[in-house]
């Protein structure tokens, strides 16, 4: 199986080359275009319990769809919602990424999706909720974001700040705190950052550059009202 | 060598989410093989050379780390099989290291589980004070509403029920009625309460009483009364549901959140706004069975009082429990007349004893007026 990222930039799609019998799990919704010998399964990954935790906790979608080829090799396209940088990231095992919801587009079989209930702090202000995908396992992982994705690189005991609604992922060897933007709590909402994440290395974080919710506020001044 | 990664491997020319390794315990440290291409090269790594603690975001990861500047390596062990082989191999100098590192995961995840704790039993609690306290509370609210509320609250909706109904303006039951209310309300101590009583036609046997003090006494209730005893005591039950503000314990529960809210912040406008809603709703009010116990009790008491025969009440609710079948109306919310009749029974053996003063009517005369004799013909 093999992967490539077509028109890098604002508007990229994956192309997903399987051999027969391959399988590559997507969000729902994410395929564009495929070979006429894949089939697509809706397949509720951990049953479906599994799958309304996920879907009611952490918000994210019920169903997974799952591109198979079927009936001999063939490629799939596949695309996210929003305008945004996709990232490819290996996993052999042993690494495993906490991914906010709406970060993940695909994986490839092997790869392994479960939600994680964060700690109460980090839930009520991590802007995450309560719920984030741990995804770990064996394959390539698709993760997609609003604008560019910035990788950060931490070294053990180095920290960085990160607005939390900028958070794509991050690896599970990197621990993080929440806490004000500023020393005082009038400085932090009015400075517009309100809570950050204080990560601290080893480990790698993704970011996005363009913040979804601000975007949304943004836009909606343009929307006209209907009475 | 194997090639399935255990671990991760942090430092200086690493990648930054770490090198895969593959580790394993040896007698006297740990032995470290990278898997894949990568910079990092084999390893043995003593015990006397390492240190480790807990890491990673859910503190269940066991970070050794060895090396000093540049060459520090930091290696993350996730699997639980092979932190437990750690933990047999190494020696007691790094155990009480390592118990230390578990003492602390011990303790977040503890303290992860108290606030999680907390928070639920903050909910739970907050879902029984709402359930089981919210008698006290309505009971409290009740406490702060100003009685000139509740009477310009009854008066609404006694002067939009009385506008629809016929009502019986003057004659021997409107003077009847009249002066039981005001034997009554005479032997009230404190009374805020002004009581005014109209007389309905109506083959209902009912009478009511809204918050306020405004009584209604269907003309169907002085038909099947056998005397005039007997529809004072239904009218000392109804008097003391308002000087209890049954009623208006009834609607701050109807009402709900908003009530409450209302007379926290002296919205008087706002409550009434919200009871005039329920309209009518009003006088056809059920209490709850302790509110009528309560005005019971204190009914044949205030019957005693005012020296009128207290045997009256207690004949009607034994009349009633005979013809329970009938369910007369008034009654139809508490099927245990004969159990009432019995506990009015035991609290008027422990009232002193009065001489009842008879009322300056006739009862039989009363119920000429409201037609009984033709009705009976």
């Amino acid at each position: 199986m093999k992967s490539e990222i077509l028109y890098p930039g604002a508007f990229p799609m994956v192309r997903v080359y399987l051999n027969e019998g391959e399988t590559v799990k997507a969000e729902s919704g994410a395929m564009v275009a495929a070979s006429p010998t894949i089939d697509i399964e809706s397949k509720m990954e951990g049953g479906f319990l599994g799958a309304l935790s996920r879907k009611m906790l952490s918000g994210e979608k019920f169903f997974f769809q799952t591109l198979r080829a079927s009936r001999g090799a063939g490629e799939v396209l596949l695309a996210p919602t929003v305008p945004g940088e996709i990232v490819l990231l290996d996993l052999d095992g042993v690494n495993e990424y906490m991914v906010q919801k709406d970060g993940f587009l695909a994986g490839t079989e092997g790869v392994k999706i479960e939600s994680k209930m964060q700690s109460l702090t980090r839930g009520l202000l991590g802007g995450e909720g309560f719920f984030i995908l741990r995804i770990g396992g064996t394959g390539r992982l698709i993760l997609n974001s609003f604008g560019a994705i910035h990788k950060i690189e931490l070294k053990p005991n180095e920290e960085y700040i990160v607005d939390n609604s900028h958070l794509v992922a991050w690896t599970s060897t990197t621990t993080y705190n929440i806490e004000k933007a500023s020393s005082g709590w009038i400085a932090s909402l009015t400075s517009g950052e309100g809570l950050v994440c204080r990560f601290r290395g080893p480990g790698v974080v993704y970011i996005q550059s363009r913040n979804p919710g601000s975007f949304g506020n943004w836009i909606r001044q343009f929307i006209p009202v209907s009475e | 060598m194997t090639s399935i990664p255990n671990a991760l491997c942090f430092g200086d020319g690493l990648p930054g989410a770490g090198a895969p390794c593959h580790v394993t315990v040896s007698a006297d440290g740990l032995i470290m093989v990278p898997v894949g291409t990568s910079p990092l090269v084999e390893a043995a790594i003593a015990f006397t050379a390492m240190s480790v603690e807990a890491g990673g975001l859910d503190h269940d990861q066991l970070v050794v780390s060895w090396g000093v500047g540049a060459s520090v390596r930091t290696l993350y062990l996730k699997d639980p099989a092979l932190i437990l082989a750690f933990r047999h191999a190494a020696p007691s100098v790094l155990m009480a290291h390592l118990e230390r590192a578990a003492e602390q995961v011990r303790r977040v995840r503890h303290s992860h589980r108290a606030l999680w704790g907390s928070a639920v039993g903050v909910v739970v609690g907050l879902g029984l004070l709402l359930w089981f306290g919210a008698d006290l509370i309505v009971e409290w609210a009740v406490a702060r509403i100003p009685v000139e509320w509740e009477q310009k609250l009854g008066e609404t909706v006694y002067q939009d029920f009385l506008s629809k109904e016929p009502v019986i303006k003057e004659g021997p039951a409107v003077s009847a009625v009249q002066e039981m209310t005001q034997r009554m309300a005479a032997k009230i101590p404190n009374n805020p309460y002004t009581f005014q009583v109209s007389v309905v036609q109506s083959p209902v046997v009912n009478a009511f009483a809204l918050p306020g003090g405004y009584v209604v006494v269907f003309t169907g209730l002085m038909k099947k009364a056998e005397s005039g005893e007997e529809v004072a005591g239904v009218l000392s039950h109804e008097l003391n549901h308002v000087l209890q503000r049954h009623g208006m314990e009834r609607i701050v529960k109807m009402m709900g959140l908003a009530a409450v809210v209302s007379i926290l912040v002296g919205d008087q406008q706002g409550l009434i706004g919200l009871a005039r809603q329920l309209g009518l709703e009003l006088a056809t009010l059920k209490f709850g069975r302790e509110q009528e116990t309560e005005a019971d009790v204190t009914g044949i008491r205030l019957l005693s009082d005012a020296r009128i025969a207290p045997d009256g009440m207690i004949r009607f609710f034994e009349r009633l429990s005979e013809k329970d079948k009938e369910r007369v109306e008034l009654f139809s919310s508490h099927p245990m007349s004969a159990a009432r009749a019995e506990r009015l029974k035991a609290e008027l053996a422990a009232l002193p004893k009065q001489t009842p003063e008879p009322f300056t009517f006739e009862w039989k005369g009363v119920q000429d007026s409201l037609g009984v004799s033709e009705a009976k013909k």
